[in-house]
C-alpha cells in the first residue's frame, strides 16, 4: 500500500513538473462562497463567476460553497490550500472567524482575495486585496441623488431628512451612513438631517421606525435608507399615514425598490450588480497573480439609479 | 451465536467498506475531473480529513450513547453555539483579561461547564417528567438558541487570540489538535461503552427499558448522566473549533444535531436504541466529511453532498431492516 502510494506520488510529482511547463499561463483559482441559494444575489454571483471563468482560457476554477457554515468554510480553505491552488477568493461567512484560515493560506504563499464583504481589520495583513462595493461611495452617491431631487423640487434650502440605517455594528451599515452624512452637507448645506435610527435591514422594523418618525415630525421631505428593503418599509408607513411628497432614496437597489420606482413612489437608489461583483473578484485575483499593482481596496463601480434612468438597468434579481 | 457475531461484523464493517469505496472513487475520479495536481489520497489530505471531522464528530460520538439509550438530543447545535459564546465572551471580561493567557483554560472551563449545565437541564426534565427526549430537546433546542440570540442579538461574538489559534492549529505527531481531541473522545467513550457497567446499562436500557428497571438499573440518573455527557461533548466540540476561529455567528451549529444523528445512523446505530457502536459512528463521521471533501475535489456542486448522503442514509436503513428482520421473526415464533 505504502509503496504504491509513494509510486503514485512520484508519478504525480513528475506530472506536475511537465504540466507546469506545458501550461504555465494557466491559473487555478479556488473560491469559497458564503451561502449560495440563500438569496438570488449570491446565486447570480455564482453563475456569473463560473461564466467569467469559462470565458477565460487561462483560468481554471474550483467553486465551493460554505452553505453559511463557518466550519465548512474553514475546511474548504484548508482543502484549497492543500490542493495548492494559485489563489483563493473568499466570501466570508463571518468576517472574523475566517482570519486564522486566511492566515494559513498566506503562510502557504497563496494570495487571498476577499470578495463582497471584507474581513475584520485584524486579518488585513494576510489579504492581497478586497474586491467589492464601496459602501462609502454608495452612501455619498445617495446623498447626491437626494440633493439633486430636492433642487429639482426647489426645496433644497429647507428640506428635512430622516435616516434609517442597517444593523448597528455592521461595517456596511456604518459606512453607508457615514458616506451619506458626510456628503449631504457638502452638496446641500441647508438640508437638515433630523434623526437617524436603525432598521436592522428589516422591512417591518423600518416601517415601525418610520411610523414613529411620522408621528414625531410633521415635516419630512426625504428618507434615506441603508437599502431598498428598509426604504420600502418606510414607504409603506408613509402611505399608510397618507403622507405624500416624500423623497425615498436607498443605498442599494433591490427588486422591491425597483418596482416602487416604476410605480413612481420611490425616487432612487444605487445599483449594485452581482455580475459586476463576481467579475471584479475574478479580475482582481488574476491581476494579483499577474503581479500587477492592485489596490488593497479594489472597488467596482456602483452607479446611481433613479426614476429618470431606471430603464437603462435590468430589475435586480434580489 | 456465530451468525450473530458475523452479522455484527458485517454491520460494523459496512461503514468502513463504504469509506474505502469513497476513497477509491474520489482518487480515480479526481485524476480525471480535478483541476489540481495533488492526489486525493495524499497523506496530508487524510490528516486534514480527520481534523475537519472533529466538530461534528465529537458531538456524534456522544449522540451514539444517547441513541443507544433509545433517546435523542436535538439541542446539541444550540449548546455548541452557546458554549462558544461563553468561551469567547468570557475572555473579554476585565478580570479574565487581567489574567493574560491564563484566561484561556478558565474560558474553556466556563464553556464546558455551560455545556454540562445545559445537558443537565435536558436530563433532569427527561428524568423527572418522563416526557420523550425528542420533545424535551426539541424545546430546549429552540430555548437554547433563544439564549444565544439574547446574548448578543444578531451580532457575531468575537475574540481573536493568537495564542489560542496557534494552539488549535498545532500539529503533534502529524495530527492536528482537533484530531487528538476527536480520537481521545472516541477512545474514552469506546472504553466506557465496552468495559464499564455504565456502558452495559446503556445497552440494556435501550434494549428493554422495563426489563432494565426490573433489573434494578436506575434509569433516570443514567439518562441524566448521559445528557450531561453529551452537553459536555457539544461544548468540547465548540472549545476545539472556536479556539481556532475566534468568532461565533448566532446561527452557528444549526443543523449540527441532524448531521450528528446522520453520522450515528450511518454507523449502524439503531434509532430505537439497544444497538450501536462508537467506532462505527467515527466511521460515519469520516464518511460524511470524505463525501464533502471528495465532491469538492472533483468539482461537483457542493450541495450534491446532501442528496448523496440522503440516498445513502435510506439505503443503510433499508439494509439494516433486512438484516434485522430475520432475527425478529425467530424471536416471535
Amino acid at each position: 500500500m505504502n509503496k504504491t502510494l509513494k509510486a503514485a506520488l512520484a508519478c504525480s510529482t513528475a506530472m506536475i513538473g511537465t504540466s507546469a511547463l506545458a501550461q504555465d499561463d494557466t491559473y487555478t483559482i479556488g473560491i469559497t462562497q458564503n451561502n449560495v441559494g440563500v438569496d438570488s444575489y449570491q446565486t447570480t454571483y455564482e453563475q456569473a463567476f463560473i461564466a467569467a471563468a469559462e470565458a477565460n482560457d487561462n483560468v481554471e476554477v474550483v467553486v465551493l460553497d460554505a452553505g453559511g457554515d463557518v466550519a465548512r468554510q474553514i475546511a474548504q480553505m484548508e482543502d484549497l490550500i492543500q490542493q495548492e491552488v494559485d489563489a483563493i477568493i473568499i466570501w466570508p461567512t463571518n468576517g472574523e472567524a475566517v482570519i486564522p484560515a486566511v492566515r494559513k493560506a498566506d503562510q502557504a504563499g497563496i494570495p487571498v482575495v476577499v470578495t463582497n464583504s471584507n474581513i475584520a481589520e485584524a486579518g488585513f495583513d494576510f489579504v492581497a486585496s478586497f474586491s467589492g462595493p464601496d459602501n462609502i461611495t454608495q452612501g455619498s452617491r445617495s446623498a447626491e441623488i437626494m440633493c439633486d431631487r430636492f433642487k429639482e423640487l426647489g426645496i433644497a434650502d429647507e428640506a428635512r431628512v430622516v435616516e434609517i440605517t442597517g444593523q448597528p455594528g455592521y461595517t456596511t451599515a456604518i459606512e453607508r451612513s457615514d458616506g451619506f452624512q458626510d456628503r449631504l452637507p457638502e452638496v446641500c448645506p441647508n438640508v437638515e438631517l433630523v434623526e437617524s435610527q436603525p432598521g436592522d435591514w428589516n422591512r417591518e422594523k423600518s416601517q415601525q421606525v418610520m411610523e414613529a418618525f411620522l408621528v414625531k415630525y410633521d415635516d419630512i421631505d426625504g428618507v434615506y435608507a441603508g437599502d431598498d428593503n428598509m426604504g420600502v418599509g418606510a414607504l409603506n408607513a408613509a402611505k399608510a399615514a397618507g403622507r405624500d411628497g416624500i423623497t425615498f432614496v436607498g443605498a442599494t437597489n433591490f427588486a422591491v425598490g425597483y418596482e416602487a420606482m416604476g410605480e413612481g413612489d420611490y425616487w432612487g437608489s444605487i445599483y449594485q450588480s452581482p455580475v459586476d461583483d463576481a467579475e471584479a473578484a475574478l479580475r482582481t485575483a488574476i491581476d494579483v497573480l499577474d503581479g500587477e499593482d492592485v489596490p488593497f481596496l479594489n472597488y467596482f463601480d456602483t452607479p446611481k439609479i433613479t426614476q429618470d434612468n431606471m430603464d437603462e438597468f435590468d430589475k435586480p434579481v434580489f | 451465536m456465530f451468525t450473530e457475531r458475523r452479522k455484527d461484523l458485517l454491520k460494523q464493517g459496512a461503514i468502513w467498506g463504504f469509506i474505502v469505496l469513497e476513497l477509491a472513487f474520489f482518487s480515480i475520479a479526481g485524476n480525471y475531473l480535478s483541476v489540481t495536481d495533488t492526489a486525493f489520497m495524499d497523506f496530508d489530505n487524510m490528516l486534514l480529513l480527520l481534523k475537519q471531522s472533529a466538530p461534528i464528530g465529537i458531538i456524534a460520538l456522544g449522540m451514539t450513547i444517547i441513541m443507544i439509550n433509545g433517546n435523542i438530543d436535538l439541542s446539541v447545535g444550540a449548546t455548541f453555539a452557546l458554549a462558544a459564546i461563553v468561551m469567547l465572551d468570557s475572555m473579554t471580561w476585565p478580570f479574565m483579561q487581567a489574567l493574560g493567557d491564563w484566561a484561556i483554560p478558565l474560558a474553556w472551563g466556563f464553556a464546558l461547564l455551560t455545556g454540562v449545565v445545559l445537558g443537565a437541564i435536558n436530563g433532569l426534565i427527561v428524568w423527572k417528567t418522563g416526557v420523550d427526549a425528542f420533545i424535551v430537546t426539541l424545546g430546549s433546542m429552540l430555548g437554547f438558541r433563544g439564549l444565544v440570540f439574547m446574548y448578543n442579538g444578531e451580532q457575531p461574538t468575537s475574540h481573536l487570540n493568537w495564542t489560542l489559534v496557534d494552539f488549535a492549529e498545532a500539529q503533534f505527531l502529524g495530527l492536528h489538535t482537533a484530531s487528538w481531541f476527536l480520537l481521545a473522545v472516541a477512545l474514552i467513550l469506546w472504553l466506557v461503552m465496552t468495559r464499564t457497567v455504565h456502558g452495559r446499562n446503556a445497552y440494556a436500557i435501550g434494549n428493554n427499558r422495563d426489563a432494565a428497571v426490573n433489573a434494578g438499573i436506575r434509569v433516570g440518573p443514567h439518562f441524566l448522566l448521559n445528557f450531561m455527557l453529551i452537553g459536555f461533548l457539544a461544548a468540547l466540540s465548540a472549545v476545539v473549533f472556536y479556539s481556532e476561529s475566534g468568532s461565533v455567528n448566532p446561527n452557528d451549529g444549526m443543523l449540527y444535531e441532524l448531521w450528528a444523528i446522520t453520522a450515528v445512523v450511518l454507523g449502524g446505530t439503531k434509532l430505537a436504541g439497544g444497538y450501536g457502536s462508537i467506532v462505527s459512528t467515527l466511521g460515519g463521521v469520516i464518511a460524511i466529511q470524505l463525501l464533502r471533501k471528495g465532491l469538492g475535489h472533483i468539482g461537483a456542486d457542493t450541495e450534491t453532498v446532501n442528496l448523496v448522503i440522503g440516498l445513502i442514509l435510506i439505503a443503510v436503513l433499508f439494509l439494516d431492516r433486512q438484516l434485522n428482520r430475520k432475527g425478529k421473526e425467530e424471536l416471535k415464533t
